[in-house]
């Protein structure tokens, strides 16, 4: 199972972060910031596995893989092979080049919201949902009609103020 | 996500923060504005909602609380609309956990999208179950999931939906009821469900492989479609290689299953694992080279499981023996990993064995994973045949191991050599370096040598060794049973009668080093080494009695300077035992054998004033020039005449003693023309006594000034002692302090008149009122004989002295280092010219003047995060944060940021550490004393004499 996918810069920034296991936002901070002090002091051109044990606890792994100015990180426990784990952050990486056609770091900043849907469409509850771009990309699309089709105005029915007020 | 023009611009905003400060300044603001429309949503469109659930979200990952937004959140998933419902979803199952009770509020809600009829919102639900859905959800909602896993479009979803439930409450799904549908799951053509469903089974299987045995014969034929590349779409072929991750979630399936029965499904199943063993082939493009290595190696754990035909194992290995030579890292790295779970084959050690060079090069790999690695395959294959190799190459890569890895690394090398060990010498030889690398192994060493002595009969060597190892650690086990420092002492002195002559030294060494280090005070104990020691006072051999006269005197000095409460037994013993004292003080007999109680400073003016060599009566002790030396020398200083205050302790001069001393401590007063220069720096003097609370003020060749301080919380009490150094009375003794305004300070009655020898005390009481870095000055004077001698002298009642070391954890750290924004409360400034440090040098000044690092807690290595308490009358205790960001570029410049409740505090500690980085005072990270204390009867702790033998000589003269 993935514990945890993250996309931070080279500064240690978080670009992007869901875990799968529950975490408070002070131990998430905790994470990413010690992922990031692990990372930071690995030189190029080593291997891109790592145990991280310390942070995560027992039987856990971490790949990452350094694209230009960003680290893209999957934790995960022993039910997965370390090098498919490598392969999904391709797929990651490749699905958001489609989405933004050579895709940077900006892109990543700024599509927030887009980031959380694609990964959603690659990674479920920890587990591999797609991996084909082609299909990621397809699935993104037809969200982003959806959205578009709908941009008028309502409101939010009674029934949810109701239990609201409870 | 189209036109979320307000996330943008606060994004934006975020990334031009030129600090946290600024970021939280931000952030603040955000979130009030968005608590602002939350409270009145009457006019909040969901457009407007939504907008902010987004801030949410990324304010979340930044790190901060938004808590209270999470009812938002929640809400937008019963939103009619699309766009609401999705970020209702995505950002509920980014915050919540399956516990919230919001959650519970929501079942209902997300219940009615899964049985709705609208597909779109079934996909939503089920990612959000499927993400954070818990035990209630599983109950209420796994009939639902699996009908949609068997009929609808979102079977994907469904599918690790199902899981997902599945793991929260494995009765939800039944293999009776379910296996069967399961089967038909993998019938399925299209491989993305194909993947969801294996990974379902992957679970299901962990938990009852023969309830889903059916789904055995399908899982090979997925292989057998992958492997042959038969009726694989485009968009599932990656690199070339069919979906490698439905390959190796297919491999990992099968390897739940402990063998495979049917004939035909082995057989095709092998011819499967043959063919990609065979069919892999390193190749340029890294990401093909990635994916085809996944399936090899997942492969190559099936045929491991399998515990397939001779031949294809050895095939294996020798697959294995190719990857853990080549220069692709994660090849290598997983090449040793596997090596090592091949090591619980059968037959498959020897042919790993001859791959013991190449592994060890792995060893030294510039990457810590591989390093990992190669040490875990190393434990795993070592055996008596190889054991020697491979320990001595843990041994050497200990020398140069980082920290992270030294406790592993030495705890392996041990048990190895234990295990393994050809013979004994060997074993003590790499214990003995163990010892010397690894702290962590003290006790376990200790505990190991005990057990020993335990045995009837041992070698007199390992009596040396075992002596020497309880001596120096095995107040290390104290609490174990059967390893108090009398018990050790018991079993030790037992072999005592066995022993040749050579080891009673050592092992009347080891007795004053029980006797030292056995905390509380043993006097039984005490009473029975002693009576060793006066045994062999009279030994024939001249290093037994002098080690038994030496130590026995070493350890009663102890006593008496420890002892506060009975000063008349003091005065008593020490005037019974003027013989001891003087043996003490006796030259080296003739056959030259070194002083064995050296210690590593002298005093300044002994190495001033005597030469060496000289062996005339006068001078003849120098060579113990250590700690006893000192002792006799406080002892010998007469009482002052004059009533000084009832905190004052007086020691009589033993008759005898005082003549011999005086010849060291004397400089010959025909010398100094009229001026009276002081010995040693006093500014280097000073500095070192604000880092150390006790030590040398000042000194001259009449007088000598010795401070020894207590500090607790705002209060301090401070001890002058004034030592006479000479045979005639210093007159006009004055001492004035004129105090800052920020502290009260108190100086009792200081006596006109220092008589000859004699050394008074004047107890000095400090209150902190304020922060403020301002010192007190000591306006000191004297007369000798005509000529006046003053001197101004700085207190050692510095802003450090008032702070209390503190630890925080990261959790206490950082609300507070937020919750302090921006001057004047927190200050930051660019500090230039600091002496270069290296990190560790910092982290040592640092805690030196008691503001504690924090380890860990910032997360740029080349960052100090430290914290403290500081004590006055006018703050509360109160906590002092700082961060320290050095540049690795250049060490000469840093930028610092100090934080507290109390601006002046915050001012005052930022220039107090400025001062400290830009000036580094001498001897500030000294490990031994610089200066000894022989003013201050109870300066020296004991150990230190004991520790200060040198261990390596001592071992050397042992083996």
């Amino acid at each position: 199972m993935i514990k945890a996918v993250m996309m931070m810069n080279t500064q240690g920034k978080p670009r992007l972060a869901k875990f799968y296991d529950f975490f408070t936002v002070e131990k998430q901070q905790e994470l990413i910031r010690g992922v990031f002090s692990v990372l930071c002091s690995r030189p190029e051109n080593i291997s891109n596995f790592l145990e991280i044990d310390s942070l995560f606890g027992p039987d856990s792994w971490l790949v990452y893989k350094h694209y230009a100015t960003l680290y893209f990180v999957l934790v995960f426990d022993g039910s997965e092979n370390e090098l498919a784990m490598l392969d999904l952050i391709q797929v990651l990486v490749e699905t958001l080049d489609k989405c933004f056609s050579n895709v940077c770091e900006l892109d990543i900043v700024f599509n927030y919201s887009k980031m959380h849907t694609v990964l959603d469409e690659i990674v479920f509850g920890g587990q591999v949902l797609e991996t084909s771009s082609t299909e990621v990309m397809k699935a993104v699309e037809d969200i982003s009609k959806l959205e578009a089709a709908s941009n008028a105005v309502s409101l939010v029915p009674k029934s949810v103020s109701r239990w609201r007020g409870r | 996500m189209s036109g979320m023009r307000g996330l943008s611009v606060f994004i934006s905003d975020i990334r031009n923060c030129q600090n946290k400060e600024a970021e939280r300044l931000r952030v603040d603001k955000e979130l009030g504005n968005i608590r602002t429309c939350f409270k009145n949503d009457k006019g909040l469109t969901p457009y407007k909602k939504k907008k902010y659930v987004w801030k949410m979200l990324y304010i979340h990952m930044l790190g901060y609380d938004v808590d209270f937004g999470h009812m938002e959140a929640v809400s937008l998933i019963s939103a009619p609309k699309y766009p609401e419902k999705q970020v209702g979803y995505i950002v509920t199952s980014c915050l919540l956990n399956e516990n919230h009770d919001f959650l519970r509020l929501a079942i209902n809600a997300v219940r009615n999208d899964i049985i709705g009829r609208n597909e779109t919102y079934q996909c939503l639900a089920l990612t959000l179950v499927g993400n954070i859905g818990g035990r209630e959800f599983a109950e209420s909602l796994a009939p639902d999931v699996q009908k949609l896993l068997l009929q609808a479009s979102c079977k994907e979803k469904a599918a690790l939906c199902l899981l997902r439930l599945f793991r929260k409450n494995p009765d939800v799904v039944n293999a009776d009821g379910w296996a069967d549908r399961m089967a038909q799951l993998l019938d399925e053509r299209d491989l993305g469900v194909l993947t969801s469903s294996m990974s379902l089974l992957v679970s299901l299987v962990s938990n009852d492989y023969e309830g889903y045995s059916s789904c055995l014969p399908k899982c090979v034929k997925i292989l057998e479609r992958l492997a042959r590349n038969q009726d694989v779409p485009q968009e599932y072929t990656y690199y070339g290689i069919p979906s490698p991750w439905l390959q190796v979630k297919t491999m990992r399936a099968l390897q739940y299953f402990p063998t495979i029965e049917d004939p035909s499904t082995r057989r095709s199943l092998f011819e499967v694992l043959q063919r990609i063993l065979m069919g892999t082939d390193v190749v340029k493009n890294v990401n093909k080279n990635n994916a085809s290595h996944a399936v090899l190696f997942e492969a190559l754990s099936l045929v491991m499981h399998l515990n397939a035909e001779k031949e294809m194992m050895s095939q294996c290995v020798a697959l294995l023996g190719k990857f853990i030579s080549v220069r692709e890292p994660n090849i290598r790295y997983l090449g040793l990993e596997n090596m090592t779970r091949m090591l619980m084959i059968t037959d498959a050690q020897d042919i790993i064995k001859k791959h013991q060079p190449q592994i060890i090069t792995s060893l030294k790999d510039p990457d810590i994973s591989i390093r990992r690695r190669a040490l875990d395959l190393l434990y795993g294959m070592c055996d008596v045949s190889n054991a020697k190799g491979i320990v001595e190459e843990l041994l050497q890569y200990l020398s140069t191991a980082e920290f992270s890895m030294r406790e592993e690394l030495s705890l392996k090398a041990a048990i190895l050599a234990e295990k393994f060990a050809p013979d004994l010498s060997w074993y003590v030889d790499v214990i003995l370096q163990l010892i010397d690398n690894a702290e962590i192994l003290l006790p376990y060493a200790a505990s190991k040598v005990r057990e020993y002595m335990d045995k009837i009969a041992i070698h007199e060597t390992m009596v040396k060794v075992s002596a020497y190892i309880l001596g120096e650690y095995g107040h290390l086990l104290a609490r174990r049973p059967g390893c108090s420092a009398r018990e050790l002492f018991g079993i030790l002195h037992e072999k005592l009668p066995t022993v040749s002559s050579p080891t009673i030294p050592l092992l009347l060494s080891t007795y004053a080093k029980l006797l030292m280090h056995a905390q509380p005070p043993d006097i039984e104990l005490q009473k029975q080494i002693w009576n060793v020691f006066k045994k062999y006072e009279s030994s024939i051999d001249v290093e037994i009695q002098q080690r038994a006269v030496e130590y026995f005197e070493l350890t009663y000095l102890v006593e008496d300077v420890e002892d506060t409460a009975d000063q008349s037994a003091i005065k008593l013993r020490a005037q019974q035992l003027p013989s001891n004292a003087l043996v003490l003080a006796d030259p080296q007999p003739v056959n030259g054998t070194p002083p064995p109680l050296k210690l590593d400073h002298e005093s300044a003016s002994q190495t001033q004033s005597q030469p060496n060599g000289d062996l005339s009566k006068a001078q003849s002790q120098i060579p113990s020039a250590d700690l006893v030396g000192e002792m006799v020398d406080s002892l010998a200083i007469e009482a002052p005449p004059v009533d000084m205050g009832s905190h004052q302790r007086v020691y009589r001069e033993e008759d005898g003693i005082p003549d011999e001393v005086d010849g060291t401590a004397i400089v010959p007063i025909g010398d100094q023309a009229n001026k009276v220069e002081p010995i040693g720096n006093i500014t280097e003097r000073f500095n070192a006594l604000c880092l150390k609370d006790s030590g040398v003020l000042y000194e001259d060749p009449y007088i000598q000034i010795g401070v020894k301080a207590e500090w607790r919380g705002h209060h301090g009490r401070l001890v002058l002692f004034l030592g006479n150094k000479v045979t005639s009375p210093l007159t006009s003794v004055q001492a004035l302090i004129q105090p800052p305004a920020h502290l009260k300070l108190e100086l009792s009655l200081v006596p006109d008149t220092i008589p000859p020898r004699a050394q008074v005390q004047c107890p000095l009481e400090v209150m902190n009122i304020r922060p403020s870095r301002d010192v007190a000055v000591l306006d000191f004077s004297y007369k000798f004989g005509t000529s006046m001698v003053s001197a101004k002298l700085r207190l050692p009642a510095v802003l450090n002295k008032f702070l209390q070391p503190l630890q925080l954890t990261s959790e206490e750290f950082f609300p507070q280092w937020r919750s302090l924004s921006g001057p004047p409360l927190k200050l930051q400034e660019v500090v230039r010219g600091v002496r270069p440090l290296s990190l560790p040098e910092m982290e040592n000044l640092f805690n030196s003047f008691r503001v504690t690092i924090c380890p860990g807690l910032d997360p740029n290595p080349n960052n100090l995060v430290a914290s403290t308490t500081f004590y006055s009358e006018n703050t509360r205790p109160m906590l002092c944060l700082a961060r320290i960001e050095t540049d690795p570029a250049d060490r000469t410049q840093l930028r610092l940021t100090v934080a507290s409740g109390d601006s002046t505090l915050t001012f005052e500690l930022k220039e107090f550490i400025k001062e400290q980085l830009i000036a580094i005072p001498m001897g500030s990270r000294a490990l031994v004393p610089a200066v000894p204390v022989p003013a201050a009867p109870l300066a020296q702790p004991p150990s230190p004499a004991v520790d200060a033998n040198d261990p390596g000589a001592m071992l050397a003269g042992l083996l």
